[in-house]
């Protein structure tokens, strides 16, 4: 019985892998076969040989810290800002919300991009403009979603509570809060993967560590191997960072049924 | 004295219309109604006649445009303990236990946990969910969440229960169940019930006395003493005794009256303008912005 459970799990797991292995031997034979120049686009092994280089030597984690970093700053600092004004927003400033939507919208859909230069220009070109930058892509999904999920709260839920005689704060506490937790948690979910792919650009852009700008370095001298190296990094950090949020989600809403991490 | 007095209720609500103006939607026309302690009080009447509305008004959710709402002789001001709802769509919170839902009232004036609990477990069980406590709402059945629904708003030991259209969404056999558990509670624990339906037999099988609607704005037509004694409601043949009959033909008629009147102004309403309906909010900036990036 428990064998037969886990051949049926061997086999999804085979058929899951199935297509991600199939790139993989493809992208290492493609050389051979002439498909592909090699110096141009070095194969897995030539890349994965490289990675293990650079973490001995330590030169990748030391990228890797500098981007972490700073995601996770920019990351914290707003949710500190956009999860307050998202309540305030979303609960009990109407008229405010109002008035003030129309500048939000134009704002958190602005490419973020064209505004790095105003941050490298306020904040120099140090680590203060990426963190900032980071900071402002962050707090859009963030404070969207949770002004959104504030107000999509079922109002029965509300009269439940009110009934019960409860006060502001515990209704807030106890009903909208929890209530709204997972439209927040999207919001959370999608500005740690815009938090990451801001990072690499704004340190492709201007930096002087990080991964995004190891791609740049190594292309700009030519180490093919390495920039792929740095490449296939990111890939995996931002895998694993999503994994993590679902994982962290998963626990804080542990009532509901459908998250499938 | 009664414990629930009602004298010349009116209330209004104001719709956006597309003009962006205010049109005045009379929900309420003066409602006089009046329930003893321990009394179980049915309101039936025809769609949309305020029957919901006036009973937020009595829990003290809103407050009446003219009129008053007496409490044991007080003015109704707000919501308070001594009334507890329980709503016709699923109102627990998912994220909650069974037994936390139920926990849920207790803990603004109860702060001692192993007593909370005590009080929980005892209500469920009254409910007949003694094994259910650690399941989440969504694990239950839909008769099972009224029921857990009942026991969160007995666990305050309210005087008065205020229900609204409780048994609406369930299945006809679990409906019949619950009618009777309903009616078993409330008269062993003496609470004063105000319970709103649209099913006469369930009218006629639970309440002492079934006050009659008019279409909007509503007011009392007319109030029904039901003459069914509880021996006779015990019984599963209450509806062939000829008390029931009489009472569910009364209430029939005067309820037909009133159906009728609903479809005729419907009739009259589609006439004279096509497609207006009373304008809703429409979906402001930000929730749009919203679909928007979660698109991506």
């Amino acid at each position: 019985m428990e064998s037969n459970e886990f051949i049926k799990k061997l086999k999804t797991f085979a058929l899951k892998s199935s297509a991600i292995v199939a790139f993989v031997l493809l992208w290492e034979a493609a050389p051979h076969l002439g498909l592909i120049d090699p110096i141009f686009i070095p194969p897995p092994s030539v890349v994965a040989v490289k990675i293990y280089q650079l973490l001995l030597s330590g030169e990748l984690l030391v990228h890797i810290a500098a981007s972490l970093q700073r995601v996770f700053l920019g990351f914290i600092i707003a949710l500190v800002v956009a999860l307050p004004l998202g309540f305030l927003i979303g609960g009990w400033f109407k008229t405010f919300e109002m008035a003030v939507d129309p500048l939000l919208q134009v704002l958190g859909q602005a490419n973020p991009f064209t505004l790095f230069p105003v941050f490298m220009a306020l904040l120099g070109i140090g680590e203060l403009s990426k963190i900032g930058i980071i900071y402002w892509v962050c707090q859009w999904p963030v404070l969207f979603n949770t002004v959104s999920g504030i107000k999509s709260v079922d109002p029965v839920y509300i009269k439940v509570g009110r009934s019960m005689g409860l006060t502001k704060f515990n209704l807030f506490k106890k009903v909208l809060l929890p209530a709204a937790l997972p439209a927040i948690f999207t919001g959370i979910r999608m500005s740690a993967v815009f938090a990451f792919f801001m990072l690499i650009g704004a340190e492709m852009i201007g930096a002087h560590s990080g991964l995004g700008f190891l791609i740049i370095q190594s292309e700009a001298v030519f180490n093919m191997p390495k920039m792929y190296a740095a490449i296939v990094s990111v890939a995996l950090l931002g895998i694993a960072i999503n994994y993590l949020m679902l994982n962290i989600e998963k626990k804080a809403m542990s009532w509901k049924e459908d998250i499938v991490v | 004295m009664a414990k629930i007095e009602s004298v010349n209720v009116k209330k209004t609500f104001k719709i956006k219309n597309k003009g962006n103006q205010y049109d005045e939607l009379p929900a309420l026309g003066g409602v006089d109604l009046k329930i003893d302690q321990g009394e179980f009080m049915v309101i039936v009447g025809p769609s949309g006649c305020g029957k919901s509305t006036f009973l937020d008004l009595v829990s003290g959710l809103t407050l009446p445009d003219e009129g008053t709402i007496s409490i044991d002789g007080k003015s109704v001001t707000g919501p308070g303990l001594d009334r507890a709802i329980v709503f016709q769509q699923n109102a627990l919170f998912p994220w909650r236990t069974t037994l936390k839902n139920v926990e849920f009232g207790l803990e603004s004036i109860n702060s001692d946990k192993d007593n909370r609990r005590e009080i929980a477990l005892d209500y469920l069980s009254l409910v007949g969910l003694s094994g259910y406590h650690n399941h989440y709402p969504h694990q239950l059945s839909g008769g099972m969440k009224q029921r857990v629904s009942i026991a969160r708003a007995l666990a305050l030991n309210p005087g008065i229960l205020l229900m609204d259209e409780p048994l609406a969404a369930l299945d006809a056999q679990t409906r019949e169940f619950l009618q009777r558990d309903i009616l078993r509670i409330s008269k062993e624990s003496h609470k004063t019930v105000l319970f709103i339906t649209h099913s006469i037999d369930e009218a006629v099988f639970l309440g002492d006395k079934v006050a009659v609607m008019s279409a909007r704005p509503g007011i009392i037509k007319q109030v029904l003493d039901i003459p069914l004694t509880a021996e006779q409601r015990a019984r599963d043949d209450v509806v062939a005794t000829q008390e029931f009959v009489q009472s569910r033909q009364t209430l029939w008629k005067l309820l037909k009256e009133e159906v009728i009147k609903v479809q005729e102004a419907q009739i009259r309403f589609q006439s004279q303008s096509p497609a207006q309906s009373p304008a809703r909010v429409s979906g402001n900036g930000l929730i749009n912005a919203v679909r928007v990036l979660t698109k991506i």
